[in-house]
């Protein structure tokens, strides 16, 4: 599928990479995707954001609704 | 007396009671924690070459909700410093970012000229670079407030809670109504007497003074207790947090007690 909007070959947004900070509260989330993505691969996501100590369900959404897909739109 | 007393703590978050203060002075420490802290964060970004994927105004955002470590000894408000606005390394830092692809390019590819002043994560992802792909920029962070942006906010999650003063009366028949209906389990039969076991939990929603026939559960809100906690961005440690707060709190009320003497003098 090949989205073209805007600048032709750029992706119109950047939600499509992890979002630095949580929409609604604020608090950094970034520096944890990583870790995430490659434990969800074995254990249950909601286990794994426990231990990585993310309480809000603000935050807690944002890791579990996201659908890595940045640089897919153009390959 | 006032009284601090900590909970928990860790590098990015604390959880703690005040007690002996009003509500009053609890809500101006949370506002104060809010938007009375600098932080640094980047504000200006020059883009010599951006050839990725992503908007170069996309790119700047994400720049800018990076928290940046800050000293707060070593910088100045911009307006307030002897640069008068101009931009002098003691109001702020700048940060380049020269990468190539393929690679995912993180905060800590950040270079500053301050090298106590890095992003708080060096993992954060910033952007992803194909073969060929190219970025080269040079970023600006100044000291802001959480009332401009939120970027500039030192605390997520702050907020407290009135802890009560829940007692039991002699006429409780311990039926155990309360120990059902209370959805934060802060009541506990021990030995069929009921027994408050988890006070900070409670949520003052009044369920078990509604369900107990007896009447015999009083809560009392006025303790002058509260159970505070927040998480910080990873910008300073949480106890700084609340010093510069307090400070900030201080300052301002030094500046009105002065302005009100000049005031009675006239
Ligand atoms: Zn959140
Ligand atoms: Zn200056």
């Amino acid at each position: 599928m090949v989205v073209a909007q805007g600048r032709g070959d750029r992706s119109p947004t950047g939600e499509a990479m992890f979002p630095v900070r949580c929409f609604t509260c604020g608090k950094v989330i970034g520096q944890y995707w990583e870790e995430y993505q490659q434990r969800i691969r074995e254990e249950p996501p909601g286990k794994v954001l426990d231990d990585l100590e993310i309480e809000r369900y603000c935050c807690r959404r944002m890791f579990l609704t996201h659908k890595e897909v940045f640089g897919e739109l153009v390959d | 007396m006032a009284s601090i007393q900590i909970l928990e703590i860790n590098k990015l978050k604390v959880k703690f009671i005040i007690e002996g203060v009003s509500e009053v002075f609890a809500n101006s420490l949370r506002r104060a924690m809010i938007s009375m802290v600098p932080t640094l964060a980047v504000d200006f970004v020059d883009i010599y070459m951006n050839s990725g994927l992503m908007y170069d105004e996309v790119l700047a955002h994400r720049i800018g909700l990076i928290p940046l470590k800050t000293d707060l000894e070593k910088y100045n408000l911009k307006e307030k410093c002897t640069c008068s606005g101009e931009g002098c390394p003691s109001c702020q830092v700048s940060l380049r970012l020269n990468v190539e692809g393929p690679k995912t390019v993180y905060s800590g590819d950040l270079i500053s000229d301050d090298p106590d002043t890095i992003p708080a994560f060096d993992n954060i992802p910033i952007v992803k670079l194909k073969e060929g792909q190219q970025l080269m920029l040079e970023a600006t962070a100044r000291l802001g407030f959480g009332t401009e942006h939120s970027k500039y906010q030192a605390v997520c999650g702050c907020g407290y809670k009135i802890i009560p003063e829940i007692t039991i009366e002699d006429s409780c028949n311990n039926c155990g109504k309360c120990v059902e209906e209370c959805p934060r389990d802060v009541f506990s039969s021990n030995n069929g007497t009921i027994e408050v076991t988890d006070i900070y939990s409670c949520s003052l929603c009044y369920l078990c003074v509604k369900v107990c026939e007896e009447n015999a559960i009083q809560i009392d809100e006025n303790t002058n207790r509260f159970l505070f906690s927040f998480e910080v961005d990873g910008s300073m440690t949480p106890l700084k947090v609340i010093k510069v707060a307090l400070n900030q709190l201080k300052e301002r009320f030094a500046e009105f007690t002065e302005k009100m003497e000049k005031l009675s003098v006239e």
